[in-house]
């Protein structure tokens, strides 16, 4: 039995092992780490009739059960089609890439982050609870920002890679709140309760929101319009890393979250719409801007824009036909896409440019790669008999009995497809017919490792086209069944009789080689909608990064000004408003206390210490406010002797004469007192400390009426002298009843001597 | 006796610490050496509190409530711990990370009152003990931020002291109020009677108090602008501690006052606490946005963390406290880890200035690695620790309806990525314009020391993700004792329950 | 008499506020003082005053008398002076220290390091 965690956790350990095997076999790391694709491979082909026919594999491990989330993987017809596209270009690419950087002295971290990718993506298809899958949909996230930023000396692929992470990071944390809340909808994480509780996602009021939120994760991730722009960004990554991730695996992500998430909230007519109609736009809109690329990786990631359009429009309309039409497209599209993508790279490598401009003519120096590459650009337009042209077919079929705007969708379909076709012409025929250019480099033929992959993939294309229903229809039946379980058996075939798709079909090639001949019109006069369309959203992007740092700036720099008493006017404005409100019910029906029945000699310290108060504030002589404050000090001990308290008259009497003597001493030298602040700044401080000076006064007031005496006071007035000795209780509470008071009492004190002591050494600090 | 441990062993060290003055290689090893006692003693008492276990001891064996009590239950057993392991790893790293003329003048003394001060917070049961316990954590922090005495430093230091000596002034005066009205001061002895108590304005009064008191240690909005201004002028491994554990000690304070003695449901502080988390996330984040400080950043980022810690505190149901709690440590490991590593990144690159510095991914690779881990965990970038705290704050959040408050949190998830991209983009990945200006230090003690605890502290964050199911049950754990304080206050008050 | 200490408190909380307010830093620390002061005062009223029956067991006798003051906020505000006084003692050798090097005792000037960088 084949186990989906032991796989994915293979796959990291031979991706930390990576940079070790690099080093013990002499740059041949690839040998060895190409074995975790090809076993994982051969164990899916074991496992072919089991998963196409058979129960679902499940597999669960407890993770961390008190949040309710296990570490589940489930291998069922879709998870098995997405691993066997994973594993076998994973294959092909690692391949490729192991002749394309040879020599470079990054390999092992390329390995590093191209294996982690791998098993990423690996469970991110096999994931079986939304927690898992997002686990791994984040660490797809993470591994391409490090993989787009292969080339970090490039200022370009910095921001390229930041650009990727920070819109798949967007669409990653809502993705995690829709999660979140379809887990409190249905009651757990798991697909299996997820899909079961179909009905009741539907009909929650928060369906809109949830589904909101799952199609910006998915629309991020695969690139649809308008997040579509990080994707030719990304160009800046590796051209083995751009036929990885770009073009079959990664940005099939989101494809694959809506097709795996379909049977829970698809369906409605909300679902309909907004899948169908970003998708159409996306599919339109990406060709057309492909059509205008010169650099061979950017035309190539356009393409893929608007392929992944076309599968959300397919979604979308989530059809028996649709949704078979959308995996024999994404299965058809990773083959010619992965293809041409390394092709773009070992033409890049081989002459030492991707301007469409500078190239032409290789097919004699590139023979074999110009070979695969007529292949995969035949599979792309769609022509027979390869596997494109099946593919094309159930697409035309697809969108003609769409249940909406079926004339409409079909119409989108075959301007957008007529536009590949001539993508597909002007790649093949600008590079490797025509006139040869000189370039940079004399080209030649790629190494054998960069040819297998294109060959193999194209190959398979054609293979595929001819013996369709041997070799596809069951892959594609048990991924269209985990979709839709009640469809009926899948069969394909090459040639389906003179339909009307045949004539859609004839259309489109017709179209596009027009297309490619005269296009140059189309492209002049659609140049200012071009411009808009390929830069309007990233230029949002921009200002909206640039906005919320210039908000953070200004934002910033008006809190944290650098200036004390801001900070101080801020936090007593605060407490004043919390504290005002929090008494704000007491003011309605209270009643003040007579003040009357108070000793003369109490009210005469009473107003002394005001006044002393009232100086300190006020001075402007250093001398003044000392022996202001002095007169506070002396005049409280005065209050706690007049209540009992002669062991703290003493205690403040004794502490206030030393912090005089200290003020004295170790202020002399300072300037006089200047208070430079504005008369109205004087009185907005004078207010608002008044105030606070009132809500405390009352606080203490109120407190004060309240009082009830406390149990304590009777416990300590017993047991202080038969069990603790002595008999003045203030001093046994300090010394026994709360002794580890005084300990850390003690201890700041000691403190604070010692910090005295390291400041007024002469320190080695410079004077400015 | 093994509860009052944290505190006496800490506190004996600084004495004996204060006995070799002159001796900084002997106080190297003896500090680490009690930080190593320290966090076996704790991870003992977690050991022994995790089966939901109270342990307690009345100093002096007074009756409570008239003596002072100390507590362990979960919560402040698991605190005690991951400041033992906080404090072991600066112990590590200022075998070479700290420069002598600090040593000479008493830094591993007042790292110790410190710990004391942390530790004794953590424990008490007493609220006049807490304050006298936050006294001593603040006067050791003082001294030790004013320590090195260079310009920004002293700056720094005179605001950070100036408003902590509100915050303590504003608590002394809540508790004498709350003394005056409830007649105790034994924390567990105020939940059983406040309930009874007919003058819910004069308490609701205090609490405001009390809010403001821990806002402020907590860095909380408004009240947090200390903290950017100070922070960074600190050499990392103070930083570390303080980062770590300071602002958490206040954070500490508020789940453990709001819970037990002001119950923030029965005081309508809810909507004002979670007013506050949203604010306190964004303008946090959205400052350590556009700095170039690589320690003022971080410091933006404390700040905006406590927002999540707030968040949850705010949402208040057992899941949203859990969160909150395992949040705290996932933050005290990975922020005390990044701050670290920026003065590793210093010492390697000659300046925290981190459009300065450059090149190290190619110069310093292990680094690299050393920094991603903490950096995406703050994120919460899955599998690491911050991924789960991020993801069960969230789910209380979202399970309680608070939409605007998740998005918010999650909004701020994302400008964190942000500015873990950017350092890493600005330190790891871009060239250096010029060659660093040699810091070749002869002096200068092996690195080994300063990477040491970095990788151990990196360790325990990947281990804290993959493996999150101990700590999350034991934090479980931590939230129900904390939302039922009944437990609690029988223990305190040596009832039978 | 407590609504007069209630006043008192409050008036020496609005003067050290309004201190602390200004751009001295001298002013910084007397504002610190007098706040601590009022601290003290708002424990000793709000915790019950009286008059001149302190809380000392007579010699020959077993327990407090029935009138005295409560001992408990007096062992409070003792711990809380001392800790204040250090507090303040090192304050005021910071500001001192920090106005020597900066060379400057106008708070605004102490920003050299806290501006945001652009």
């Amino acid at each position: 039995m084949i186990s989906p965690f032991s796989i994915i956790l293979s796959g990291f350990l031979f991706a930390a092992a990576a940079p070790l095997l690099q080093r013990f076999t002499r740059d041949r790391a690839h040998v060895i780490l190409a074995l975790y694709p090809l076993l994982t491979l051969l164990l899916l082909i074991n496992e072919y009739g089991l998963v196409v026919d058979g129960p679902v594999i499940r597999e669960s491990l407890s993770w961390v059960p008190s949040l309710g989330i296990g570490l589940s993987f489930a291998l069922d017809g879709l998870a098995y089609f997405f691993a066997l596209i994973i594993t076998t270009i994973g294959l092909l690419v690692l391949l490729y890439a192991s002749a394309y950087f040879k020599g470079d002295q990054r390999l092992p971290r390329f390995y590093l982050l191209f294996m982690s990718f791998m098993a990423s993506m690996l469970g991110l298809v096999l994931a079986d609870t939304l927690i898992t899958l997002f686990v791994f949909w984040e660490l797809t996230g993470v591994s391409s920002y490090f993989l787009i930023g292969f080339n970090n000396q490039r200022a370009a692929a910095r921001a390229g890679a930041l650009q990727a992470l920070l819109v798949t990071g967007l669409g990653g944390l809502a993705l995690l709140a829709g999660f979140i809340m379809l887990g409190n909808i249905a009651g757990s994480y798991d697909l299996p309760r997820i899909m079961e509780s179909s009905a009741i996602i539907q009909q929650s009021p928060l369906y809109p929101a949830i589904l909101f939120l799952l199609l910006l994760g998915a629309f991020t991730k695969s690139a649809q319009v308008p997040f579509h722009f990080w994707l030719p960004n990304a160009m800046e990554a590796p051209t083995p890393v751009s036929a990885y991730l770009h073009s079959a695996t990664m940005v099939k992500a989101g494809i694959y979250l809506l097709a795996r998430l379909s049977p829970a909230l698809g369906g409605t007519e909300l679902w309909h719409y907004a899948l169908s109609i970003p998708g159409a736009i996306t599919m339109l809109l990406g060709a057309f801007l492909a059509f205008g690329q010169t650099d061979l990786k950017r035309l190539l990631a356009y393409s893929t824009i608007s392929a992944l359009g076309t599968l959300t429009l397919l979604l979308g309309l989530y059809t028996d036909d649709a949704v078979k039409a959308a995996l024999i497209f994404l299965f058809v599209h990773s083959l010619y896409k992965g293809a041409l993508f390394m092709i773009a790279g070992s033409v890049d490598h081989e002459s030492g440019t991707r301007d469409i401009r500078a190239l032409g003519g290789l097919y004699l120096q590139m023979p074999a790669t110009a070979a695969a590459a007529v292949l995969a650009a035949l599979s792309m337009a769609g022509l027979p008999p390869l596997l494109g042209f099946i593919s094309k077919e159930l697409l035309y079929e697809a969108k003609l009995q769409a249940p909406v705007a079926a004339p409409f969708v079909t119409a989108a379909g075959v301007c957008a497809n007529a536009l590949i076709v001539a993508l597909a012409a002007k790649f093949v025929l600008m590079t490797f017919f025509g006139q040869a250019h000189s370039t940079p480099k004399q080209p030649h033929e790629a190494p054998i490792l960069m040819r297998i992959g294109p060959a193999l993939l194209a190959g398979f294309g054609l293979i595929a086209g001819l013996l369709p229903d041997q070799l596809a229809s069951r892959l594609i039946e048990g991924a269209v069944q985990a979709v839709r379980p009640e469809i009926a058996p899948v069969h394909f075939s090459l040639w389906h009789g003179f339909t009307d798709v045949l004539i859609l079909s004839t259309l489109t090639v017709g179209a596009g080689i027009a297309l490619f001949r005269w296009g140059g019109w189309l492209l002049v006069r659609g140049e200012r909608m071009r411009v808009l369309a390929s830069l309007g959203p990233a230029r949002a992007y921009d200002s909206l990064l640039r906005g919320t740092l210039r908000l953070a700036n200004a934002l910033t720099d008006a809190i944290q000004d650098g200036t004390l008493r801001h900070y101080l006017l801020l936090a007593l404005i605060f407490l004043c408003v919390l504290l005002g409100a929090a008494a704000a019910p007491l003011l309605r029906h209270g009643t003040l206390p007579a003040m009357s029945g108070i000793p003369f000699h109490e009210a005469a310290t009473a107003v002394l210490i005001a006044l002393g108060a009232v100086t300190v504030a006020s001075s402007k002589s250093r001398f003044t406010a000392i022996t202001a404050l002095g007169v506070v000090g002396f005049g409280v001990s005065l209050i706690f002797l007049f209540y009992g308290a002669p062991d703290l008259a003493l205690t403040q009497f004794s502490i206030e004469t030393l912090s005089i003597v200290l003020f004295v001493l170790v202020l002399p030298r300072l300037p006089k007192l200047l208070d430079t602040s504005s008369l109205s700044t004087r009185i907005r401080d004078a207010l608002l400390s008044s105030l606070l000076g009132l809500l405390v006064a009352l606080l203490v007031l109120l407190g004060a009426d309240a009082h009830a005496p406390s149990h304590l006071q009777e416990f300590f007035g017993e047991y202080s002298v038969p069990f603790a000795h002595g008999r003045n209780v203030v001093n046994v509470i300090l010394v026994d009843f709360r002794s580890l008071d005084t300990i850390g009492e003690i201890t700041v004190l000691l403190v604070s001597a010692l910090g005295v002591y390291a400041l007024m050494r002469s320190w080695p600090g410079e004077r400015q | 006796m093994l509860i009052l441990l944290p505190i006496l062993v800490p506190l004996l060290t600084a004495i004996v610490l204060v006995g070799c003055w002159t001796r900084p290689s002997v106080q190297r090893i003896i500090a680490l050496g009690s930080s190593c006692v320290q966090l076996a003693v704790a991870a003992l008492l977690l050991h022994q509190t995790s089966t939901g276990r109270i342990v307690t001891i009345a100093i002096g064996a007074w009756p409570p409530p008239f003596g002072i009590v100390l507590v362990a239950d979960i919560l402040s057993a698991l605190m005690i711990t991951v400041t033992g392991v906080v404090s072991v790893a600066v112990m590590v790293y200022s075998m070479s990370g700290i420069d002598a003329n600090r040593e000479a003048h008493g830094y591993y003394p007042l790292l110790s009152t410190l710990l004391t001060g942390v530790n004794g917070a953590f424990l008490t049961a007493d609220i006049f003990n807490l304050y006298v316990w936050f006294e001593l954590l603040l006067i050791s922090s003082f001294v030790l931020t004013a320590l090195g005495g260079g310009k920004g430093q002293l700056e720094g230091a005179v605001k950070y002291v100036t408003l902590n000596l509100i915050a303590s002034v504003v608590f002394l005066t809540a508790t004498g109020v709350l003394y005056g009205i409830a007649g105790t001061l034994s924390m567990g002895d105020l939940a059983a009677r406040i309930p009874a108590i007919q003058h819910r304005e004069i308490l609701g009064m205090v609490a405001v108090l009390y809010l403001v008191a821990f806002g402020i240690k907590a860095a909380m909005f408004p009240l947090y602008m200390w903290l950017p201004a100070s922070y960074h002028t600190l050499p990392a491994p103070v930083g570390a501690l303080f980062s770590g554990l300071l602002t958490k000690v206040g954070v500490y304070a508020f789940y453990r006052m709001f819970t037990l003695v002001f119950p923030a449901m029965d005081f309508g502080m809810t909507t004002l606490i979670l007013v506050i988390s949203g604010f306190t996330m964004l303008v946090g984040v959205l400052g350590a946005a556009v700095q170039y400080e690589f320690r003022r950043l971080l410091s933006f980022h404390i700040v905006s963390q406590i927002g999540y810690l707030l968040f949850a505190l705010g949402v208040g149901t057992p899941l949203a406290l859990a969160g909150g709690i395992f949040y705290t440590i996932h933050n005290i490991i990975a922020k005390a880890n990044l701050y670290l590593i920026a003065g590793v990144a210093a010492r390697l690159g000659g300046s925290y200035d981190i459009r300065k510095l450059g090149g190290l991914f190619s110069a310093a690779p292990w680094l690299g690695i050393l920094f991603l881990v903490p950096a995406l965990s703050l994120a919460g970038v899955p599998p690491l620790s911050g991924f789960w705290a991020k993801l069960a704050v969230i789910r209380a959040g979202l399970e309680r309806e608070h939409y605007l408050l998740g998005a918010v949190a999650l909004i701020t998830s994302l400008l964190t990525l942000f500015s873990m991209s950017k350092v890493w983009s600005e330190v790891f990945w871009k060239q250096r314009d010029s060659n660093p200006e040699t810091d070749a230090d002869p002096a200068q003690r092996p690195i080994a020391y300063q990477v040491a605890p970095i990788a151990l502290l990196a360790a325990i964050t990947l281990t804290l993700g993959l493996f999150a199911e101990p700590l999350f049950a034991l934090v479980s754990d931590a939230a129900r004792q904390l939302l039922d304080p009944s437990a609690y206050v029988d223990a305190v008050l040596r009832r039978a329950p | 008499m407590h609504i007069l200490l209630a006043l008192v408190t409050g008036i020496l909380f609005a003067g050290g506020l309004y201190l602390m307010l200004r751009r001295s830093i001298v002013k910084l620390a007397f504002g610190l003082a007098l706040i601590a002061q009022a601290a003290n005062l708002a424990i000793f009223t709000s915790s019950g005053l009286v008059r001149g029956e302190p809380p000392i067991i007579e010699a020959g006798g077993m327990r407090l008398a029935a009138v005295s003051s409560d001992p408990v906020p007096q062992a409070l505000i003792l711990t809380a002076i001392v800790i204040g006084f250090a507090l303040l003692a090192f304050v005021i050798v910071l500001i001192k220290r920090a106005a020597w090097i900066v060379g400057t005792d106008d708070l605004d000037d102490l920003r050299n390091v806290d501006r945001t960088a652009t």
